[in-house]
């Protein structure tokens, strides 16, 4: 009997929320480059006789995503108190959630194989707290071989999001795709800023094996899960997922048994190795927070959410497809955040043409914020003049050089687009069709011993055709695009007797 | 001169007409508390320093002519489960000693910005777990009245403070009985308000959803006055309730309203609980006897005296209490790890930080009920204990709203005994567990409670006997009513002879009078 294997995988993601104070004290959740321990207080450190009160603004974030992920709300829900002792939580208790979720059943589409929409189940959407970082002394940073450890609570008590799916995953792939929608939707809505480097969104992924009769398709076997944790990029999801799928294959082949563990992939290695198995699972004796009373959704404020909502980012890749018929590998990058597609779409409603516009934010505005390291609000130049600018060129008044230095000029000397325009010596209309074919037709006018040694067939290298191109070049000051001078040059030779 | 027998509205009176100053009083509560406390070990810190400060601040507000607040100079003595920056809180375990709270408690601002002097961290029992404060890692205190048995627990340092004459008042907390119980055993007031009325921010947690402040008096006047002061919503505290508290001293002489002269407490409903008739051999019979001849000078005072049954309450409460704060505990103690503050055992490997700092620091009674709540949250364990904890729970407080449609309040002893003998219990947990049998329903159900001495025991050293009176949720005007108009026939409580010569003086002068109104009793 031949045998396939069938890789099923769910992810737990922790998305960090974007609020600017901690889910249970007013402390700022700013914590990169602060320095250790200053943005902590008696409630985030865990004083004696502290108190936590509930972050709304978590509430109100927790349920967008949640409703973008088309989950139901609970009208009650609760926090529990995950117990276990560990130096960077200073509770010695987590406040999550449990079996009363803030949200739950929801889906999210991905690409599947071959191009299909594939829906990939959500379980549920909880709130919890982040717990602090531990700082290990060893030159490599990790605990073996430390002589001490240093905790920083900076960012213990920052709200994070739990998603979980179902294992609807079939290979690491639809994985990568996951969370790259998943990433792509909490930036789009501001729940979170998605970066998984910064670990403002940690993945981590539960896998198992199924060991199917190749011919029927028949489970024979299907092996205990492992979770795998410590994957910082998506490439790296990806490979520890590949890797895995290896190492649960070579066991089944060789006819062993998978158990339930937790495994720590390694990047540099690029392998996965076990954590802990299921013997040592912890006991973390759940129970309801008595601090903490049940929160209800008022339908208030769930309206207020809905009403909130933008325009989905999968709905708006597939708008910019069929509206202005982008390709799709254009549309996805143009619709990955929300003030990238606003830039664009208000480009274009501007009145510069979908396709040109497309062009210019994917390589000119993206190079520009990539060359400054800046995002996209902070672009001096507006998107109605960049509209402004390519509808010049759209309508001929402009070529792509031109432009190209005005924009430029704009984003360099910070002026309008008029003053841009101005300063380059192009006043606006000189390049018009018909006044680049004046321009043109006086060039031959005063060149009428080349025009006539081109009509005597003299021209077999097109080099005089060529001069010709570069005299009307000089006459427009650059502000012409050479091809269709060329081309105009050709229609308008053809107009001599 | 001797300022001990003052009420803290005395107290405040005299300030503000200058008669004397807050300096002095907080002089003469240091001066008592030094003869004191060799026998008593009710404080567990002094701070006269900071105290004096704050007490040379009232005198000048006053010497301005600006108001002092309605606390002006009064010394106050916080259970040392309350945060007072500067001041340690050690709740009377070795993990917390050293560690120096960096913020104040709610209840400490709220007490400050009113005038009052926190002159003291009172004794208790380790973690407030206890009935006896004969817990406390730092040795017990001693009954005033019979400083061979324990004043009760687990505020009993509070509850001394002001039964000794230190201090006129002091706060507690209440988690199963540890303010109304060491009220009984001293002869004082204690009330236990409703959860929520009093903010719990600052408080060292036991059982969060059980655990309220709340204060000890002399008089029912300062609790009202105390109570005036701490009962404030608290954005800082989740479970603090956000209603308007109404004005405490509006009920305090129910007697001056027109056609209530010689009967002010008429057409109220005071309740008997049926269930009590069987636990006769459970309740000492001299105790069965305060509580009657209480309801009969309730009766005397227009009251319809109505009976009421608490049979899942009286019997199941006592289990469901022993589930429920344990559980709660065990998480709330976990913090104390020695990685961030207090005791911390220097070790070479996390694990043996854990079991080195934890083991040496905590008493076994934290550790037992620690063990207990880890237990029955426990995988496997959660449905059969706590979950069904919580269904008793609720059960319990539906069983009070119904007793509730009948009356308007209910009595009860305080505890079953008077003062027991220190030793007597200690090593007994589960009699010792039942000395809180009438007490800790009230905390399960969330209702107020107020503690109040009803008389005294006979023969040679008299021990003063409380009587409970509960309120439905938010009742702390009906329970201060209803004290008010038994004190004006009682008397206020009387200052303890606390075991030596000076304080028997005093005692001896207070209770002339208070043993002809208290039946010759004592």
């Amino acid at each position: 009997m031949k045998y396939s294997y069938q890789p099923v995988i769910g992810l737990e993601i922790h998305v960090q929320l974007a609020t600017a104070t901690k889910i249970f004290c007013s402390c700022s959740t700013d914590y990169i480059g602060a320095e250790p321990n200053t943005n902590v207080c008696p409630v985030c450190l865990g004083l004696p006789g502290a108190l936590p009160v509930l972050n709304g603004k978590a509430v109100e974030l927790g349920i967008k995503a949640a409703m973008a992920l088309s989950c139901t709300i609970r009208d009650k829900t609760v926090f529990h108190r995950k117990n276990y002792f560990y130096p960077d939580l200073p509770k010695a208790y987590q406040i999550s959630q449990y079996d009363l979720p803030l949200a739950e059943g929801g889906e999210l589409f991905i690409a599947g194989e071959g191009g299909a929409l594939k829906r990939i189940r959500i379980t549920r959407l909880h709130l919890e707290e982040d717990a602090g970082k531990l700082v290990h002394s060893a030159a490599d940073g990790r605990l073996e071989g430390s002589e001490c450890s240093y905790v920083d609570y900076n960012r213990g008590g920052v709200p994070l999001a739990e998603i979980v799916s179902e294992p609807d995953l079939r290979s690491p792939r639809e994985a990568r795709e996951y969370v790259t929608s998943l990433r792509r939707l909490v930036r789009y809505l501001d729940v979170s800023d998605g970066d998984m480097e910064r670990g403002s969104m940690r993945v981590d992924a539960n896998i198992s094996l199924q060991k199917k009769d190749a011919a029927t398709g028949e489970i024979l076997y299907w092996g205990e899960r492992s979770e795998i944790k410590n994957m910082n990029s998506l490439r790296a999801i990806e490979r520890a997922l590949e890797y895995e799928i290896r190492r649960q294959t070579v066991v089944l082949e060789n006819g062993g048994v998978l158990e339930l563990e937790t495994r720590h992939w390694n990047d540099g290695d690029g392998v996965t190795t076990s954590m802990r198995s299921k013997e040592a699972a912890h006991d973390y004796r759940y129970f309801p927070d008595p601090d903490l009373p049940p929160i209800e959704a008022s339908p208030a404020l769930l309206e207020k959410v809905r009403t909130s909502l933008p325009e989905m980012p999968w709905a708006r890749e597939a708008r910019f497809r069929n509206e202005f018929a982008l390709p799709e590998a254009d549309a996805a990058l143009l619709s990955e955040t929300m003030p990238l597609a606003d830039y664009y779409e208000i480009c274009v409603r501007s009145g510069a043409s979908a396709a040109r516009a497309s062009n210019w934010v994917r390589t000119e505005v993206l190079r520009v914020l990539n060359e400054q390291n800046i995002a996209i609000e902070q672009f001096s130049l507006s998107p109605k003049d960049l509209g402004a600018l390519v509808r010049l060129v759209d309508d001929e008044k402009l070529s792509t050089t031109a432009a190209r230095e005005t924009f430029n000029a704009m984003i360099r000397d910070g002026v309008s687009l008029e003053k841009a325009l101005e300063a380059s010596g192009g006043a606006r209309g000189k390049l018009s069709g018909n006044a680049l074919a004046d321009t043109v037709r006086g060039v031959l006018a005063s060149n009428p011993d080349v025009v006539a040694e081109i009509f005597d067939g003299k021209d077999d290298k097109g080099k005089k055709k060529k001069f010709i191109v570069g005299l009307v070049m000089k006459e427009a000051r650059g502000q012409a695009d050479a091809a269709s001078v060329g081309e105009l040059l050709d229609t308008l030779l053809q107009e001599k007797p | 001169m001797s300022f001990s027998s003052l009420s803290a509205a005395e107290i405040v009176g005299g300030i503000r007409k200058r008669d004397f100053s807050a300096v002095e009083i907080l002089t003469s509560f240091y001066e008592r508390a030094e003869s004191l406390e060799p026998s008593l070990h009710a404080l567990l810190h002094r701070a006269p320093e900071i105290a004096r400060k704050h007490a040379a601040a009232v005198d000048a507000a006053v010497a301005r002519g600006e108001d002092p607040g309605p606390l002006a100079g009064v010394p106050v003595v916080l259970k040392d489960n309350m945060c007072v920056r500067g001041m340690p809180a050690t709740c009377a375990s070795r993990i917390l000693e050293g560690w120096i709270p960096p913020y104040d408690a709610t209840v400490t601002e709220l007490l400050e910005t009113s005038g009052a002097v926190v002159a003291a961290k009172g004794n208790m029992d380790e973690f407030a777990m206890g009935s006896s404060t004969e817990f406390s890692a730092f040795g017990p205190a001693s009954n005033p009245w019979d400083t061979e048995r324990v004043p009760g627990g687990s505020s009993g340092g509070s509850a001394v403070s002001v039964a000794a004459g230190y201090t006129p008042l002091a706060l507690g907390s209440d988690t199963g009985g540890s303010i109304r119980q060491p009220a009984s055993f001293c002869g004082i007031y204690g009330l236990k308000p409703t959860y929520g009325l009093v903010s719990r921010w600052g408080l060292v947690a036991f059982a969060s959803s059980l655990d309220q402040i709340g204060p000890f008096a002399r008089t029912v006047e300062d609790l009202a006055l105390s109570l005036s002061v701490i009962a404030r919503p608290d954005p800082r505290d989740a479970t603090s309730s956000r209603r308007e508290r109404p004005d405490y001293f509006a009920s305090l002489a129910p007697w001056k309203a027109p056609g209530r002269e010689s009967a002010p407490l008429a057409g109220k409903r005071i309740a008997v609980v049926k269930e009590l008739r069987n636990r006769k051999d459970s309740v000492a019979a001299e105790v069965d006897d305060v509580l009657h001849k209480t309801l009969a000078l309730c009766r005397e005072e227009g009251a319809e005296i109505v009976e009421i049954s608490l049979p899942v309450s009286l019997e199941f409460g006592l289990p469901c209490y022993y589930i429920l704060a344990p559980a709660e505990a065990s998480s709330n103690l976990a913090r104390f790890d020695g990685v961030r503050y207090g005791l911390s055992s220097d070790q070479k490997s996390l694990i043996d930080l854990y079991l080195k700092t934890r083991g040496s620091g905590f008493g076994n009674e934290v550790k037992r009920r620690i063990l207990t709540g880890t237990y029955v949250l426990s995988s496997g364990y959660y449905d059969a204990y706590y979950l069904t904890a919580q269904k008793v729970r609720q059960l319990m407080k539906k069983e009070f709203a119904a007793a509730f449609a009948g009356c308007d309040l209910i009595a009860l002893p305080t505890a079953p005994s008077p003062a027991f003998r220190k030793g007597e219990l200690v090593n007994d947990p589960i009699q010792m567990y039942l000395a809180d049998v009438f007490t800790l329903p009230v905390n399960l159900a969330g209702l107020p409670a107020l503690s109040l001495n009803g008389g005294f025991t006979s023969g040679e050293k008299p021990l003063p006997v409380g009587v409970q009176f509960i309120a439905p949720k938010w009742g702390e005007p009906e329970l201060l009513s209803t004290a008010a108009v038994l004190e004006k026939k009682l008397g206020t409580a009387k200052i303890a002879p606390c075991g030596c010569a000076k304080a028997s003086a005093d005692r001896a002068a207070d209770a002339g009078i208070a043993g002809s109104e208290r039946g010759g009793e004592i």
